[in-house]
């Protein structure tokens, strides 16, 4: 038997193993200081979510409309940002030819005029808490050419005709929400302009659109002129969609300046709207990410004070070590170890929480305030659970220094006499 | 060899002039009432703490001069140590315990060898017990295990049956008995007058001086 002692190349591990054995000695303080930096790491996962799930969906949701430039009345430039997109209460409308004005600019590749109306939902005209449908007038060439992704739902149906007055397109949503297929009728209340009283009216479903993630989904669509009468503004429109020969900031600028001409119209930019929507929530942003940076400093002073004190109670033991051996590096390689064994657990389980709570995150956030956006705005992706981890490992080394370094100045002999 | 303390302006002589020398297979109590001195001379010889005057041979190498340092890579392998206060750790069982030195001099954990100490400490058929199933007299002979772990030269022990009944305590000396018989130096202060009498040189401290020193046959 060969009882030469040989050199160990899995130092680490063993000290690694050391840690975790350290930490299982006071479970429930380990859990707890566990359970203080998975709760910070959930939060700023959760907010990296948010960020970077709000933009996509910002993006997805003006891209998905389909065209560049809108061309509305004017009014409140936030109410122009949500108006396509979660429709809007405080409508206004364009004057009938400013259509007939703008459809013929050269720098116009393709224009589609869109009547937006908002209809009481069937059955809701005496309820306390009324629902709303977003009723949507379209031209269906002009419309389809700016959005080639919208697709029946596999054998349901069909576009209505331009001259149809009964007829509607529902949105994916609508219709499941409605429980409706091709052929059903559609009930609403519609107040016409002019009226106080809301009108019951009743169209006949000719087709569902399958699922776009837009907000096309919650949308009915129904032909311009029949909208335009339904709602008693024969010649109004609400929003005249655009695309540019040549888009970019020039042309458009150009563009604007040629149309802001007519006093009733403003011209916004999808961009601008993207610009305005990403703002408005910026605040918000910046005020949990100081709540989550807040919560991930009190995370590692909980972790500090649970080091400092599992330090201070193996004074005893950590004079033995270094009686028996132990340099001053291994004692700090320790305890720095045992630090980033607890941030590294944190934020795992931070990050699952995080990964499995993005839908209550988002059903929080939207309850709390809707932007107007389709699709996940909580896109808690690998790549920020990554950060997290990767951040909680930087954070933990830096909250190791600080305990490491005082079991390390222990000196052994009064260590030895102190931790009796 | 002296050890001074300086405290504001005044200087607290822990030790002052000692001169002794402790050969292989020998061992040697230390005797003194509270301040005489013992500590300091411990902490010296276990390289633990540098003499402000005089010098030092550990192992035919001279630690003085020696920093803190330089003063661990001289205790690794040569000295080992155990105290009133045994320090096991809770988690590990016995025969972690013992093998921890391994860990800190970077060495392979060896089943074999740390089965043959134990072996000698009696505590063989306790191997994978932890410490809190243990006597006060088996956690002691555990930490004995741990400091022969490293087959040190030198064996520093400080009140190691302070915490322990007449008959474990007996018991303990018994063992340090047959390791000087290994060839084992060790060093041991003590309170206990019966004990320390067992040594083969009996060294009486006070006032950081040695009193008288006598050998026993």
């Amino acid at each position: 038997m060969d009882t030469r002692l040989k050199e160990d190349h899995f130092t680490l591990f063993r000290y690694v193993s050391l840690a975790f054995k350290n930490l299982r000695r006071r479970m429930v303080r380990t859990a707890l200081t566990i359970s203080g930096v998975g709760l910070a790491v959930a939060m700023a996962v959760s907010l990296g979510g948010f960020v970077m799930g709000y933009q996509g969906a910002i993006n997805r949701s003006i891209d998905m409309l389909g065209f560049q430039v809108m061309i509305m009345a004017k009014g409140c430039p936030y109410e122009a940002a949500t108006l396509m997109l979660k429709g809007g209460t405080g409508l206004m409308y364009l004057p009938g030819d400013t259509y007939e004005k703008v459809k013929n600019d050269p720098d116009i590749e393709s224009i589609t005029p869109i009547f937006v109306g908002i209809a009481l939902k069937e059955g809701t005209a005496k309820d306390s808490e009324k629902t709303f449908t977003i009723i949507n007038g379209i031209d269906v060439p002009s419309f389809l050419s700016m959005k080639p992704w919208l697709k029946f739902q596999s054998g349901s149906g069909r576009w209505f005709s331009p001259q149809s007055r009964d007829e509607v397109v529902l949105g994916s949503e609508v219709a499941a929400f409605e429980h409706r297929q091709v052929g059903d009728s559609f009930e609403a209340n519609i107040t016409p302009y002019g009226n106080t009283e809301a009108v019951y009216r009743q169209f006949k479903v000719v087709g569902i659109l399958a699922q776009a993630g837009t907000q096309d989904d919650g949308t009915v669509f129904m032909p311009l002129d029949s909208a335009r009468s339904a709602f008693n503004r024969p010649r109004q429109l609400t929003i005249l969609g655009l695309k540019l020969k040549q888009f970019n900031a020039a042309t458009m600028r150009d563009f604007e300046n040629k149309w802001l001409k007519l006093p009733e119209v403003q011209v916004v930019s999808l961009q601008q709207v993207k610009t305005t929507l990403i703002s408005l929530v910026a605040t918000a942003q910046t005020m949990i990410a100081a709540v989550a940076v807040i919560a991930v400093i009190v995370a590692l002073i909980g972790v500090i004070n649970t080091i400092l004190m599992s330090v201070y109670e193996r004074t005893g033991e950590i004079g033995i070590m270094k009686a028996i051996g132990a340099r001053r590096g291994d004692i700090f390689q320790l305890i720095w170890l045992e630090t980033l064994v607890i941030c590294l657990f944190g934020s795992v389980i931070g990050s699952i929480f995080a990964w499995f709570g993005s839908g209550l995150v988002e059903k929080a956030i939207r309850s709390l305030a809707d932007f107007g956006v389709s699709g996940s705005i909580v896109l808690i992706t690998p790549g920020v659970v990554g950060y997290a981890i990767l951040g909680s490992a930087v954070l933990g080394f830096f909250a190791g220094l600080y305990p490491a370094w005082r079991a390390a100045s222990m000196r052994p002999v009064e260590s030895i006499r102190e931790g009796v | 060899m002296k050890r001074h303390y300086h405290r504001g302006s005044e200087t607290v002589k822990a030790l002052d002039g000692v001169d002794f020398s402790i050969h292989s297979g020998e061992m040697v109590s230390v005797l003194g009432p509270s301040g005489s001195g013992k500590t300091t001379l411990i902490n010296l010889l276990s390289c633990l703490d540098a003499p402000t005057e005089g010098t030092m041979t550990v192992a035919g190498k001279s630690v003085t001069g020696l920093s803190e340092d330089q003063l661990v890579e001289v205790r690794r392998g040569v000295l080992g140590f155990v105290f009133q206060q045994f320090h096991l750790l809770p988690t590990l069982t016995v025969m972690e315990n013992v093998e921890l030195p391994l860990t800190f001099l970077g060495l392979k954990p060896h089943p074999q060898r740390t089965k043959e100490v134990l072996k000698l400490v009696g505590l063989l058929d306790r191997a994978s017990h932890l410490p809190k199933e243990l006597s006060g007299g088996q956690m002691q002979r555990v930490a004995i295990a741990r400091a022969l772990m490293i087959e040190p030269k030198i064996l520093v022990a400080d009140e190691p049956t302070g915490n322990l009944d007449k008959a474990t305590g007996e018991s303990i000396f018994g063992l340090f008995k047959e390791l000087t018989q290994k060839g084992l130096a060790i060093i041991i202060t003590t309170h206990n007058m019966a004990f320390g009498y067992e040594a083969d040189r009996v060294m009486t401290l006070e006032d950081g001086k040695i009193l008288k020193e006598e050998k026993r046959v």
